[in-house]
């Protein structure tokens, strides 16, 4: 798993990066309580926007996850999903972000 | 160019928003989900418009992207509107039934930029083509329809004749060889009047060629409402006679509109203070009717309701004469 410390981002999508972000914080949120609710469904749902989501905007790490929970939610891999829910998370409030 | 957007992850729309905007594409619209996508496309056709592009994702909730599409193209016909799909798919499957439903082309998520900004290009400049091409066949089609009219105007003016408003003698000479061989072929009688204003250069030398020009307006509008069966014909002959072609009619019916149309012209009362007849216009009137066996034609008819007019003129005017024939 690649994981860049520093995402560079097209210039163009620097207005919409706080919006993307706040996104990303509710997702986080809906994960979690989707998580302890059981609902897979939800999940799968989110990681697949997540995949699509996150490389478009330069993060393809969130990509990287997005993918994961999708496959995982589809075995409902209750403990890796919850690892890889906050690995999301300290990414999210970490990453460095420089526009070309 | 509007192009419409449907995808339900805000941050995709807005990605994509912020992307085609810094290409300049200005006019852009969002849906969220398919019955939002069909409303608004329906809402943009009932003011004749289409969209000039949709990007359409795959994964939807409800209706997915493929069904929308082949409901776009089935349904709504956007034959000629290009629909590209956004897919974090592209399997084999999926993909062949995004094309099978109408898809033009697709970009995959998560989606570069570069991609983007090249297919929505090629895509609109396709969809400008076709655009060109649908105005050009719009407007080949007004012109042809507007030929069309003036020919309808130009064939209607060179079978006036222009004082009288009734059919002018090259269309009656048309009009009779055509209901000749109708009759001949439906084994029906063709009757045929001659009708001649009596004493009409005494009315003129009288009154003048203006007061005589009405007087044949008259006239001719009286035989034209006189005759009204479809098929039935009245025209100018030239100077002032008229001939009548009235199609399916027997010696009795002939007579009988006949006598109408010389009574009606009798009944308008035009003053004629030079007529040997009568103080006011009169005419006379040739009829023949002939089932058109033994190699008759229509002018063979015409003949006979010519003679029989002359002999109406010989008993003194203001009559019917009936051409009597075997047959």
């Amino acid at each position: 798993m690649e994981k860049k410390e520093t995402v560079v981002v097209d210039s163009d999508l620097k207005g919409i990066i706080p919006l993307f972000f706040k996104n990303r914080e509710s997702d986080i949120e809906v994960l979690k309580e989707s998580l302890a609710n059981k609902k897979y469904e939800k999940i799968e749902q989110i990681g697949h926007q997540l995949k699509g989501a996150g490389g478009s905007y330069g993060f393809d790490y969130i990509s990287e996850i997005g993918k994961k929970i999708e496959d995982l939610a589809s075995e409902s891999n209750t403990i890796e999903i919850r690892q890889l829910i906050n690995e999301l998370e300290s990414y999210v409030n970490t990453v460095e972000i420089s526009y070309d | 160019m509007d192009i419409l957007i449907v995808d339900d992850s805000e941050s995709i729309r807005v990605f994509l928003e912020q992307i085609l905007k810094s290409c300049n594409y200005d006019s852009l619209s969002f849906a969220t989900d398919g019955q939002e996508a069909l409303a608004m496309v329906d809402k943009k056709l009932q003011s004749g418009e289409e969209y000039d592009l949709i990007l359409l994702d795959i994964i939807l909730p409800e209706m997915n992207g493929i069904e929308i599409c082949s409901i776009l193209k089935k349904e709504y016909k956007l034959d000629e509107v290009p629909i590209i799909m956004v897919t974090g798919r592209e399997d084999k499957e999926t993909l062949k039934n995004a094309f099978a439903a109408g898809a033009m082309d697709y970009i995959t998520k998560p989606i570069s930029t570069v991609e983007l900004k090249a297919r929505v290009r090629s895509a609109l400049k396709l969809r400008q083509a076709v655009k060109k091409r649908i105005a050009r066949e719009k407007e080949l089609e007004k012109l042809t329809i507007e030929l069309q009219n003036a020919n309808k105007k130009l064939n209607k003016l060179a079978s006036i004749d222009g004082l009288t408003g009734l059919s002018n003698r090259r269309y009656f000479d048309k009009a009779l060889e055509k209901e000749a061989a109708r009759m001949a072929r439906e084994d029906k009688k063709l009757g045929i009047l001659m009708i001649d204003i009596d004493n009409f250069k005494n009315y003129n030398d009288l009154y003048g060629h203006q007061a005589g020009d009405d007087c044949l307006k008259k006239v001719a509008s009286t035989i034209s409402e006189t005759v009204f069966r479809p098929g039935d014909l009245a025209a100018r002959y030239g100077g002032e006679e008229f001939v009548v072609i009235l199609p399916d009619t027997d010696r009795e019916g002939i007579y009988e509109v006949a006598e109408r149309i010389r009574q009606a012209i009798e009944n308008l009362g035009i003053e004629h203070n030079d007529s040997p007849v009568a103080g006011h216009v009169t005419v006379s009137i040739g009829a023949a009717v002939s089932n058109l066996k033994n190699n008759e034609d229509g002018e063979t008819i015409v003949k006979l309701a010519d003679d029989a007019l002359y002999q109406a003129k010989e008993n003194g005017r203001n009559q019917t004469v009936i051409a009597s024939q075997n047959n």
